[in-house]
């Protein structure tokens, strides 16, 4: 699953990302994506952080949820604006924005916050600030759901993925100058946000988590 | 210890200075800031952060370090490395805003290509300045009331900044090259990588002899990656290069046709590798690679109202600006380097670029698309949409 990794050279075409992505994550991506999806329902309200080309919000729109989603990639978005225009829908609408700029929000607005490969990319600082707002921005019985790379927890997973990690890491750097840092202790950080964690899934090499946490009622 | 530090990281990130060497985001002290200290923001390129917080030295205030994915400033801010996104998130996840009182944020004026002040302000209430160039001036910038001189906005390439580029293009090509004839030719490679370095430090030490031999503004973009003026300069370091290898081996008796064709041949491939993209290492050129060096700036008067935020970002002083009258002017066109600063800033978008073939490139473009590593713009012209009944299937 390292493979992700090669995600950020694919970003810098961005016509080509979704193509690229299917075959690199040999449709696995996809099915996570679909699994997550099916828990937003019809005229709920959706958030997607990170969209990228709208792979997550397109998904819940076509369940019928109201979905906004943000990037801080205008030519990411451009693609997600022409899909959603193509397969017809109305209900899904992209913005350029940061993960930080999630305080222009209202408090319990969202039936749903899903972020697919975007947690990843962010500093520690961010990502904290990222969840709290989410925390804040649920409605209570809100989901979050996210799907992402992480750090395997014991050391020799570690050393195996590192190794994969390494030739693609250093492709994607001189490629596209940039990298990602798996996610550490996601479901540790979700939780002392306030929110609690319904359901984890991981890869066979730990080095990608799904992940279903709800805010809880009251 | 520190010293050390300093020494080691300089002298590595030099050697490696074509890669992004990230280091940790977020809020850095410096000295004993107080809640009326300045605040100040730079990228997270590891050796960036190093000499900025070595300037700082005595300075009590806070040093944000923004993500440009270790990228430095100018690059990073050019490519859509370095965006207000970016500012934004140091500016809210860091918690600057409980440190201090006031909301003024001083930004590297050469991140003003990508990062737009009035979205910072918009979004955050904080207030965008462009400090200095060179982050040894921001002492006497902060000292100075904030003002900044002509020579901290101005772009200058000096020996110790050229000395800086030999070093990081000789060490990567040594590396590649000496590796690529390991196999066949291991005699060879000292006297390789003596070429390439020896062939990179007479190109930038002497580029102040030349420079003004160098022809950038032919249209030929694309065909051959470097026009006239620059073949004319590798073809002369190369050939001055051949004669004295063979005068050499004439003195030394050791004269053979095929030895001073194989070094005739290695050399030319490596003063062309060399100087491909000599202009890119300056920074009082546009790179060859980029179609943008081939933009004309243009100013609309009817929309300028003199507010001077041109002059306050052009690295290389194309403005003047007339205080009284509110009007700026293209005072040095010629020295344009196309970065884009002043169309990014212009808060009444008073500037556009014109390509050769005439057409308008809006600042909302320049804003919008950031330069790839190719140097075009992503995309410039938004595709029309299509509808699904027309093209038959979805992209």
């Amino acid at each position: 699953m390292s493979t992700y990794v090669l995600m950020r050279i694919l970003e810098s075409i961005p016509r080509r990302y979704d193509l690229g992505i299917r075959l690199l994550t040999l449709g696995s991506l996809e099915k996570a994506y679909d699994r997550l999806a099916r828990h937003v329902g019809r005229g709920e309200r959706a958030l997607d952080l990170g969209c990228g080309t709208g792979a997550l919000a397109l998904r819940a729109a076509r369940r019928g949820a109201a979905v906004k989603g943000i990037d801080t990639n205008a030519q990411m978005l451009e693609i997600a604006v022409h899909r959603a225009q193509h397969e017809g829908l109305k209900n899904v609408e992209f913005v350029e924005n940061g993960v930080a700029e999630l305080d222009a929000e209202e408090p319990e607005s969202y039936d749903a916050v899903m972020s697919g490969l975007c947690l990843s990319e962010l500093s520690p600082e961010e990502l904290n600030y990222a969840l709290r707002e989410t925390a804040r921005i649920l409605k209570p019985g809100g989901v979050l759901l996210v799907a992402d790379e992480t750090k395997p927890r014991t050391w020799l997973l570690r050393v195996v993925q590192g190794l994969i990690r390494a030739p693609l890491v250093l492709v994607t750097f001189l490629l596209t100058q940039r990298t990602s840092h798996p996610l550490e202790g996601l479901p540790q950080r979700v939780t002392a946000v306030g929110l609690s964690v319904e359901a984890v899934r991981r890869s066979p090499l730990r080095s990608f988590v799904e992940l279903v946490a709800r805010k809880p009622l009251g | 210890m520190k010293q050390i530090v300093f020494a080691w990281i300089n002298v590595l990130q030099t050697l490696l200075r074509v890669l992004p060497f990230p280091c940790r985001t977020g809020l850095r002290r410096i000295g004993n800031p107080t809640r009326d200290s300045p605040v100040l923001l730079t990228c997270n390129f590891r050796l960036t952060v190093e000499r900025v917080q070595r300037a700082l030295e005595g300075v009590d205030c806070y040093l944000l370090v923004a993500n440009s994915r270790g990228v430095n400033v100018w690059c990073a801010a050019t490519g859509g490395l370095l965006t207000n996104h970016d500012v934004i998130s140091v500016l809210k996840t860091s918690g600057i805003e409980t440190l201090v009182d006031h909301r003024q944020l001083i930004l590297p004026q050469l991140a003003a290509t990508g990062i737009e002040g009035n979205v910072v302000v918009n979004k955050t209430g904080w207030k965008v300045l462009w400090g200095p160039i060179d982050a040894r001036a921001i002492p006497a910038f902060l000292e100075g009331g904030l003002r900044k001189t002509v020579a901290m906005r101005t772009v200058t390439f000096p020996w110790p900044q050229r000395l800086e580029m030999a070093v990081a293009w000789a060490f990567p090509i040594s590396v590649v090259a000496g590796l690529l004839i390991l196999p066949f030719w291991r005699r060879a490679i000292p006297s390789l990588v003596g070429l390439i370095w020896g062939m990179s430090l007479l190109m930038f030490l002497g580029f102040p002899l030349y420079r003004r031999y160098l022809r950038t503004r032919s249209s030929n973009v694309g065909f051959v990656f470097f026009d006239f003026g620059q073949w004319g300069l590798a073809l002369l370091l190369w050939s001055s290069f051949v004669v004295g290898v063979a005068s050499v081996a004439f003195a030394t008796g050791s004269f053979s046709w095929p030895l001073i064709v194989r070094w005739a041949l290695v050399s030319l491939v490596m003063t062309v590798v060399l100087s491909i993209d000599l202009t890119g290492s300056t920074p009082v050129y546009k790179s060859d690679l980029h179609k943008d060096r081939l933009l004309q700036i243009v100013l609309d008067t009817q929309r300028c109202k003199g507010v001077a935020l041109c002059e306050q970002v052009c690295p290389t002083n194309v403005f003047a600006v007339d205080h009284h009258r509110h009007l700026a002017a293209l005072a040095s066109p010629e020295r344009c380097v196309q970065c884009g600063a002043c169309l990014v800033q212009c808060p009444f978008d008073a500037l556009s670029f014109q390509d050769p073939k005439g057409d308008q490139i809006t600042p909302a473009i320049v804003r919008r698309f950031k330069l790839n590593l190719l140097g075009h713009r992503l995309e410039k012209q938004p595709k029309p949409v299509r509808r699904a009944d027309e093209s038959g299937q979805a992209t």
